[in-house]
């Protein structure tokens, strides 16, 4: 996007010229004569003609992901399955944010791997101990030191929830 | 202040990338399969301890793999492609200069601290990405590339090295340039080793410590700088951005012979698509366009067939290339030939930007903007609702001849349809 903006503000469809600005120091240039070097595809559309009075207001449009993902290369999309989390919002069918490079705490929402399957319950610290809770009263608590091998495998930071069906 | 070379790469990638996104993989045994479900191409550790070989065909150990209840896997390319991206921009805030070197390695450059060695550094940075990623790595530093690159092996042969081995730091490493066969020092193809072994050079030792002139005189500079990257001085820079492809080959071996020109057709269309696709991709377009088309060299009567055509204006167009491509296809196909392998290879590439409107050319701009933009379309549904959703009637429904992927695991992180469950239960 960024890309693609910068060679229509530019106004310039030649590519030769586009591979020199690659060089630090022509950019350098560039940003010293003429500042708007990222401009939205938007505001590069008028090619004649008046130029449309919200150009110089036109800021890039909003990206989910930027608000949702902090660390996209540890980042991963999982997929619900169950109510046993029903009373932390998350439900049956959601979508579900993972980071795997956050440190599970106490209180935070994970996915850890038990007999072999991902389960999404909740960290935490009860008389001393960990252990991981369900958010609905029908599902019992793991204490971990009882169950042999469970590993955190990241912290669940979103989830996103359909209100309606869209199209 | 000297600077370190670090090789780093993923054990076992395809292996390890099924196990990450799987968590009932996670401590068994797993292979992955080349193309067609061929051969044995990865081994989780599990699987290597069982002394399943590598690059055994799958039919001759089927039997094996069953009876030790190892997983086996398709090759999922989708998933290591994106694995091996997230792998490479975990890497790159840790280090100085990184050169993506194939889908599950890469050298970097980094500092070296004065009178210390990085094993620490290298340590944190394995446990990170095993920490985010699920993927196992192994680090080899060194003061050069040809030298990093032993050291990942020892890293990795070794396994109280924990995937960590720094060559710089210790002493004097002529134990270890003694320890690796000359066949296996990077760089050094079968023809430089054959003489190598004829002169008694055995190992990476007696390669640096070799007359200079003599090994000038047999590989010319480029033999040269292999020896004094032995020797610890540093001459084959990293290359940070590739080359600009000059050529995009796609082909396969189809999963059984086929005989009919129909068939062939399709086939070839297919890789078209992938090629002309590969070329938007990269903002390029093709020049010239090769088709060629084989059977199996071991089975008697070898056909191998090449046809080539130049194309008035470039293009990534799939629709002009397919014309351009298919009109290929009678003169590579004979009538009773068994083929095994088809392939497209597109050249002359240039950069998107660069195309002059040719006078004769045989589209106005604003029809080759909306032909633009309806590959871009084209391209962002098969990306965001998998391959293949929108396909062209040359290609096929279904063929017989397409790659076998019996075992494919799910398009795990790039797949909304694809992803792994978790279970609230």
């Amino acid at each position: 996007m960024a890309e693609s903006s910068l060679r229509c503000a530019d106004g310039a469809g030649d590519g030769t010229a586009w591979a020199g600005l690659d060089s630090p120091e022509l950019l350098g240039n560039l940003r010293a004569e003429r500042r708007p070097l990222r401009l939205p595809l938007a505001g590069a559309s008028v090619a004649a003609g008046f130029p449309s009075p919200a150009d110089d207001y036109i800021e890039v449009g909003l990206d989910l992901n930027e608000l949702l993902i902090r660390h996209p290369s540890s980042t991963f999309f999982l997929r619900v399955s169950g109510d046993s989390m029903q009373g932390a919002g998350i439900q049956h069918g959601d979508l579900l944010v993972v980071d795997r490079s956050l440190e599970a705490r106490p209180g935070l929402i994970v996915v850890a791997v038990l007999d072999g399957a991902f389960t999404l319950k909740r960290l935490a610290r009860h008389r001393g101990r960990l252990r991981l809770e369900a958010a609905n009263s029908a599902y019992p608590p793991l204490e971990l030191h009882q169950c042999g091998d469970v590993q955190i495998w990241g912290v669940a930071i979103h989830v996103i929830h359909p209100l309606a069906r869209h199209g | 202040m000297a600077d370190a070379i670090a090789l780093i790469d993923a054990n076992n990638f395809y292996a390890s990338c099924e196990q990450a996104l799987d968590p009932s993989l996670l401590g068994r045994p797993v292979v992955v399969l080349s193309n067609n479900d061929g051969c044995v191409v990865s081994r989780s550790s599990e699987a290597r301890q069982l002394g399943i070989a590598m690059g055994k065909p799958y039919f001759q150990i089927a039997a094996q793999l069953a009876r030790h209840g190892v997983v086996v896997r398709s090759s999922n390319y989708a998933l290591y492609g994106d694995m091996s991206q997230r792998l490479m921009s975990c890497l790159e805030p840790h280090v100085a200069e990184l050169e993506v070197y194939s889908i599950d390695e890469a050298f970097a450059r980094l500092p070296r601290p004065r009178h210390s060695d990085l094993n620490r550094w290298a340590s944190a940075l394995r446990s990170r990405i095993r920490h985010n990623l699920g993927l196992p790595i192994a680090i080899g530093l060194a003061p050069s590339k040809v030298l990093a690159k032993l050291a990942n092996h020892v890293a990795k042969a070794d396994s109280h090295h924990a995937g960590v081995f720094d060559l710089g730091c210790c002493g004097d490493p002529s134990p270890w340039l003694e320890r690796t066969p000359v066949e296996e020092v990077w760089g050094v193809g079968r023809q430089l080793s054959r003489w190598c072994r004829l002169r008694g050079i055995a190992n990476a030792r007696h390669l640096r410590d070799m007359a200079s002139g003599e090994l000038r005189a047999k590989a010319g500079v480029v033999g040269v700088r292999l020896q004094l990257e032995l020797q610890g001085m540093s001459c084959l820079p990293l290359e940070e951005a590739p080359a600009a492809k000059r050529e995009t080959c796609v082909s396969r071996s189809f999963s059984q012979p086929i005989s009919e020109e129909a068939e062939l057709r399709q086939a070839v269309a297919s890789y078209v698509v992938r090629a002309a696709e590969k070329l938007r991709r990269q903002g390029q377009r093709a020049g010239r366009i090769t088709v060629f088309a084989r059977t199996s060299p071991f089975a008697p009567g070898f056909y191998s067939q090449a046809a080539s055509t130049g194309l008035p204006l470039a293009s990534n167009d799939t629709a002009v290339l397919l014309q351009a491509a298919l009109r290929l296809v009678p003169g590579l196909y004979r009538p009773h030939k068994r083929f095994a392998k088809a392939g497209v290879l597109l050249q002359e590439l240039q950069p998107e930007q660069q195309l002059q409107h040719h006078l004769l050319a045989p589209l106005t701009a604003e029809q080759q903007g909306r032909r633009e933009a309806l590959m871009q379309h084209i391209d962002g549904l098969n990306r965001r609702y998998g391959r293949g959703c929108v396909q062209w009637g040359a290609c096929g429904l279904d063929p017989a001849w397409a790659m076998r992927r019996e075992r494919l695991s799910r398009a795990a992180t790039t797949r909304f349809s694809d992803l792994p469950t978790a279970w609230a239960r």
